[in-house]
C-alpha cells in the first residue's frame, strides 16, 4: 500500500460544450510522507483547482486521486467531509481562523467536529502550540495575534487531527519576509518530524528552498521543475 | 453547543440586541394572552366554572342564555334521559345594584343575577359567609369583586328599577358573567326579578333560561330529539354562544396569531442574516472537515439558548407587569397558558432557524480558498 497522495491523469473541465475550459490537463503527481512539495504558477493556471481536488473539496472530471492508498475521487459529499477532517490538514491564506475562539480552542474545535474531546487531546494541542512557539498565546483571540502567529496557529490546527496530508494555500501571502521564512521553515520542520505528505501552493519563490520538489503549473499542465 | 456558546460570549452586543427583540415579542405575547384570558374569564367564568357538561336551551336560541326560555318543569324530565346523571335549572339576568337610595355614580354597580336551585351542583363553594338557602329567598352569594365596590357581608342592596332588595350572605371567588360580578340567588327570587313584567315569562310554568346537565357520556343529539323544542350543546359551546364572547376572543386570538407569525419572520430573518455573515467562516470550517450536521447543530443550539433566555426574561417581565397592573384591568395569567405560549415561541424560533440550517448545507467549502468567484 502506498502512502501519501497520488494523483493520476487528473483532468478537470469546467463548463459545457463550446464553453469548455480545461483547468487541469492530465495532472499526475505523487507526494510521499515526509515530502514537502511546492506548486508554483501564475494566477489562473489551475492551482486552486488542483488544491481543491487534492483537498477533497472538488471532484475531478477524470482521473484518480488516492490518499493513503484509498481512492477518494469516487466518494460522496459526506465521506469527503470525513476525509477532510481525518486525513487532511488545511493551512489557508491568512485570517482563516474562527474569530471567536482563542488559540487553544481553534485546535480543539477540530477534535469536537469528530466527537468529544478528552484530556489527551487537550495536552496534545498544548504541546503542538508549544512547539510552534505559541505557548504564551493559548488564550488569545485571533484579533490579538500577529500575522505570523495566526499562520502558526493554522499550522497547529492542520496538525491537530494527525492527518496524512498537509495542504497549504499561499500561507505567506500576507506576511513580511522574516515572518514568511519563519512560518514556512516551521512547516517544513513539522512535515519532516511528523512524516506528513505536504503540498504548498505559492507565488512566493523565496520559499521554494524549503521544499523537496517544485512543480510548475501552467495552463492546467503540471511539470516537475526541480528536485532537491 | 461549544461553538454556539463561545460565539455568544464573544459577540455579546450582537446577540444582546436579538435577545432584546425576542424578549419584547415574548413579553407582548404573554401580556396579550393574559389579557385574552382575563377578558374571557370576566365574560364567562361563572359559566366555565360550573360543574356542568351539557346545557339544554330552547330550540332556536343559538346557545344563548338571553335568547332561551324553558319551563322548569322539564328538569325532572331531562334528568330521566339516558346518561344524564343530574339536571339543574339556571337563569340569568343583568341588573344594577344600588347602595341604599343613593344617586351617586359610584353607588350603582352592574351585576349579573344568576338564579340556581340552592344546594344544586351549580352552586359555587362559598369562601366567606353562608351558602344559599331556600328559606332565605333574598339572601344572595356574590363575587368577591363587589367587596372592592364597598359591599360587605350582610349588606342589603336595592335593585335599580325594581322593588326588590337582596342581602349578601356569602362571598364566592372568580365568578363573573358578561364582564360583571355574578350574584347567585335562589331561582324563585330570580324569577321574581326577571319576570316582573306580566307576560314576560311567555306563560311558562316555573320559567328558566337553561337546564344544565351532568353526565360524561351524554349524546347531545339524542337529548335534543327526545326533549321536544330544545337544543342541547356542550358547556363550551354554550360559552361560545354568549353575546360578544366569540368576537372578543377572536380579536385577541387574531392579534396573537399575527404577532406569532410576525415573530417567526423577524426571528427567521435575524438568524438568516447572522448566518449569511458567517458564510465564509462556515466555508472554512467545512474545508477543515466540519460536517453539515456539526454546523447545523451549532446554529440550532445557539437559537435554542437565545430563545430560552429571551422567553424566560419575557416571563419575568410579564409577571412584573402583572404585579403593577391596575386592579380593574382584566388580566389573568395562568401557568398553563404561559407554558403553552413559551413552547409555541420556542418552536417558532427553532423552525425559523431551519432556514439558516438549509443555507449552511449549501455552503461550498471551496469558499475557504477565497478565490472562487
Amino acid at each position: 500500500m502506498t502512502k501519501g497522495l497520488q494523483m493520476k491523469e487528473v483532468t478537470m473541465i469546467y463548463g459545457e460544450g463550446s464553453n469548455q475550459m480545461k483547468a487541469l490537463d492530465h495532472v499526475s503527481l505523487s507526494v510521499e510522507p515526509g515530502e514537502f512539495a511546492a506548486v508554483v504558477g501564475p494566477s489562473g493556471s489551475g492551482k486552486s483547482t488542483f488544491l481543491s481536488i487534492a483537498g477533497a473539496m472538488l471532484k475531478a472530471s477524470e482521473g484518480e486521486v488516492r490518499l493513503n492508498g484509498n481512492l477518494i475521487s469516487t466518494l460522496t459529499e459526506k465521506q469527503l467531509s470525513t476525509i477532510r477532517l481525518k486525513e487532511i490538514g488545511f493551512i489557508m491564506q491568512s485570517s482563516n481562523l474562527v474569530p471567536y475562539l482563542h488559540v487553544l480552542d481553534q485546535l480543539l474545535v477540530v477534535k469536537r467536529m469528530s466527537g468529544t474531546i478528552n484530556k489527551e487531546d487537550q495536552q496534545f494541542a498544548m504541546k503542538l502550540l508549544e512547539e510552534l512557539g505559541l505557548g504564551q498565546k493559548l488564550r488569545k483571540f485571533p484579533e490579538e495575534l500577529s500575522g505570523g502567529e495566526k499562520q502558526r496557529t493554522a499550522i497547529a490546527r492542520a496538525l491537530m487531527n494527525d492527518p496524512n496530508l498537509i495542504l497549504a494555500d499561499e500561507p505567506t501571502a500576507s506576511l513580511d519576509t522574516k515572518r514568511a521564512h519563519e512560518v514556512v521553515s516551521l512547516m517544513a520542520q513539522e512535515v519532516k518530524s511528523r512524516q506528513k505528505a505536504a503540498i504548498m501552493v505559492t507565488h512566493d519563490e523565496r520559499m521554494l528552498a524549503y521544499c523537496d520538489k517544485v512543480y510548475r503549473m501552467n495552463d492546467g499542465i503540471l511539470t516537475l521543475a526541480a528536485t532537491s | 453547543m461549544f461553538l454556539a456558546v463561545k460565539e455568544l460570549m464573544h459577540s455579546k452586543l450582537k446577540f444582546l440586541m436579538i435577545i432584546i427583540i425576542f424578549v419584547l415579542i415574548a413579553w407582548l405575547v404573554f401580556i396579550l394572552s393574559g389579557l385574552g384570558n382575563g377578558l374571557s374569564t370576566l365574560a364567562a367564568s361563572t359559566f366555565k366554572n360550573m360543574k356542568a357538561d351539557y346545557v339544554i336551551f330552547e330550540e332556536g336560541s343559538q346557545s344563548s342564555m338571553s335568547k332561551s326560555l324553558l319551563s322548569g318543569q322539564r328538569v325532572p324530565e331531562a334528568e330521566k334521559l339516558p346518561n344524564v346523571d343530574v339536571a339543574a335549572p339556571m337563569g340569568s339576568t343583568m341588573a344594577t345594584a344600588m347602595k341604599g337610595e343613593s344617586s351617586k355614580n359610584e353607588d350603582k354597580v352592574d351585576i349579573a343575577i344568576i338564579g340556581i336551585l340552592p344546594g344544586s351542583f351549580l352552586e359555587p363553594n362559598v369562601l366567606e359567609g353562608q351558602p344559599l338557602s331556600p328559606n332565605n329567598p333574598t339572601g344572595v352569594v356574590v363575587n368577591t369583586s363587589l367587596k372592592d365596590e364597598g359591599f360587605k357581608l350582610r349588606d342589603t342592596f336595592q335593585l335599580d328599577g325594581t322593588t326588590e332588595s337582596l342581602t349578601i350572605i356569602g362571598f364566592v371567588e372568580n365568578e363573573t358573567y358578561n364582564h360583571v360580578a355574578s350574584v347567585f340567588t335562589p331561582i324563585d327570587q330570580w324569577r321574581k326579578i326577571a319576570f316582573a313584567a306580566p307576560g314576560s315569562d311567555k306563560g311558562l310554568a316555573e320559567p328558566v333560561n337553561a337546564i344544565m346537565l351532568q353526565g360524561k357520556n351524554i349524546d347531545a343529539a339524542e337529548i335534543s330529539n327526545k326533549l321536544s323544542g330544545t337544543d342541547t350543546v356542550t358547556r363550551s359551546e354554550a360559552v361560545q354562544g354568549m353575546p360578544g364572547y366569540k368576537e372578543e376572543n377572536g380579536t385577541i386570538l387574531m392579534m396573537l396569531a399575527f404577532l406569532l407569525a410576525i415573530s417567526a419572520f423577524v426571528l427567521g430573518v435575524f438568524f438568516y442574516v447572522i448566518t449569511m455573515q458567517k458564510t465564509n467562516q462556515f466555508g472554512i470550517m467545512k474545508a477543515i472537515g466540519a460536517s453539515n450536521k456539526f454546523l447545523s447543530k451549532t446554529i440550532v443550539s445557539q437559537v435554542f439558548v437565545l430563545s430560552v433566555t429571551s422567553i424566560l426574561v419575557g416571563i419575568l417581565l410579564t409577571y412584573g407587569t402583572a404585579a403593577i397592573m391596575p386592579k380593574g384591568m382584566p388580566f389573568k395569567l395562568e401557568t398553563s397558558l404561559v407554558v403553552t405560549y413559551s413552547i409555541i415561541l420556542l418552536v417558532i424560533a427553532m423552525l425559523s432557524s431551519l432556514v439558516s440550517v438549509r443555507k449552511i448545507t449549501k455552503i461550498d467549502p471551496l469558499k475557504a480558498l477565497g478565490r472562487v468567484e
